[in-house]
């Protein structure tokens, strides 16, 4: 012990502990690093193939949808298929999941022509994210940038913060972090939608910002209204599930159950590209409604 | 020889390391217990601290630390500081005051943990978001004692490597 403090191992201890510092400031200010892409670059792939184990496993220990006989009948069919599909077998779920993926894509892409897409699988979610954040198997090589909206066929589930070449970090819809403008396509009456830790760990927003008068009614639906340029407008968010009175004011908030669970989202679609994308619209200007801001 | 297995060692501590980071991310494979889930490389680089010397305890827990950074997005660097003193200080605990047995291990995963999830509270959540008491009774003091419940598992896992390939030096 006495020789800790005369030995090396302090100092390089110091050293090191300087570094990192370093480090933890230059990327909190830039933003991204090139040893974050170097580690995004070697993980996504290796997550993507974890997470896929993952999903036959537990598909595989699903026993309760099937009944006694009809496992047999699988096993036995799986048997006498498996010498004559070994090779096609090794790209089916992926030619499967890739078919669904297009599927959504060409639903929602149906609906909103004017939207471009890219198909994309989670195949990360961090245990220190305290608000549901998640990565997905699509980077800037595939034409993803930062701000891009996320979405289901049920609606907005987030926004792309940080990208890396084959992969991406996506803050959730649940995240303090984000704020959205929305509008309620029934009353035409707009707001801020948000979350905080206690509406995030029951799954659910909060829509703030609304007068005292307002006339959001349970069961509206919400959506994006496009101001602020952040995301494309009539993106479904959610369904007001009842309208409460603020703590700090005299304005009213209303409760918005998204109709995605947003916490176990597992395929999305990145909005890379749509009409107004980053052009400051002004906001539809009513009395008590300061809904200005989109985006963080 | 001897460096041999040093450096055989030193692959197997970042193999599991790296294979710890992709089990903690993969969403579905590790239940939820009230609403969180364990955080696998903790008490992995605790454990690794209390057998290896202090540099190599503390290179480790940089290499734990930054693939949390990464998986959570954060500022790279503030895990990997905070897991290099840690493992640090444990290793030189470990090496000058204690016996390493199981429940050595424990008490020290006791304190360490709790200091790297305040850690997280503190300089992570406290200043920037909402609610911080609420999220410290419902996300972070369950997800320390959730991790906890891995520190005897990593341990025996870490001391049967460290013995089995220390054992070839003699």
């Amino acid at each position: 012990m006495k020789d800790f403090f005369k030995g090396s191992s302090l100092k390089v201890l110091i050293i090191a502990v300087v570094v990192l510092l370093g480090l933890a400031i230059y990327t909190a200010t830039a933003g991204g690093s090139i040893v974050a892409g170097l580690l995004g670059f070697v993980s996504a792939p290796m997550q993507g193939i974890a997470t896929d184990v993952t999903g036959s496993v537990t598909e595989f220990f699903d026993l309760e949808s099937y009944s006694k006989e009809e496992l047999l009948d699988l096993v036995d069919r799986l048997q006498r298929e498996r010498s004559a599909l070994a090779q096609q077998l090794v790209d089916y779920e992926e030619k499967k999941r890739e078919n669904e993926q297009l599927k959504v894509q060409l639903r929602i892409a149906q609906l909103q022509p004017e939207n471009e897409m890219r198909s994309a699988s989670v195949i990360g979610r961090d245990p220190n994210d305290v608000f549901s954040g998640f990565s997905i198997d699509k980077g800037s090589l595939a034409g993803v940038s930062a701000g891009d909206p996320v979405i289901t066929e049920q609606g907005l589930v987030g926004v792309v913060s940080q990208v890396y070449a084959t992969s991406s970090m996506v803050t959730c819809l649940l995240s303090e972090d984000l704020q959205v403008a929305a509008m309620s396509i029934d009353r035409e009456e707009s707001g801020v939608v948000s979350s905080n830790i206690m509406t995030a760990s029951s799954g659910l927003l909060r829509m703030g910002y609304l007068s005292s008068e307002t006339g959001l009614k349970e069961g509206d639906i919400i959506t994006t209204s496009g101001a602020g340029g952040s995301f494309p407008p009539n993106l479904i968010i959610g369904q007001v599930q009842s309208v409460e009175k603020s703590e700090n004011d005299i304005s009213k908030y209303a409760v918005i159950k998204p109709y995605e669970d947003l916490a176990h989202v597992q395929d999305v679609q990145v909005i890379v590209s749509f009409p107004g994308k980053g052009e400051e619209t002004p906001a539809l200007p009513e009395e008590g409604d300061p809904a200005e801001e989109d985006v963080e | 020889m001897r460096d041999m297995n040093r450096v055989i060692r030193f692959l197997a501590y970042t193999l599991e390391l790296l294979v710890l980071f992709m089990l903690q991310e993969t969403p579905g494979l590790l239940p939820h217990i009230y609403g969180v889930r364990p955080v696998l490389l903790f008490p992995a680089a605790v454990a690794i601290a209390l057998f290896e010397e202090e540099l190599p305890a503390m290179a480790f827990g940089i290499v734990g630390g930054l693939f949390c950074d990464f998986g959570l997005g954060c500022a790279l660097g503030f895990h990997g500081v905070v897991l290099a003193v840690l493992c640090f200080f444990i290793s030189l605990q470990s090496r000058a005051f204690l016996q390493v047995n199981l429940m050595t291990a424990l008490l020290t995963g006791l304190w360490s943990l709790a200091l790297i999830t305040g850690a997280q509270w503190f300089f992570l959540y406290y200043f920037t978001y909402s609610l911080p008491e609420y999220a410290f009774m419902h996300h972070y003091l369950p997800k320390y004692f959730y991790t906890l419940l891995f520190l005897p598992l990593l341990y025996f896992l870490n001391k049967g490597l460290y013995q089995a390939v220390r054992a070839q030096d003699r």
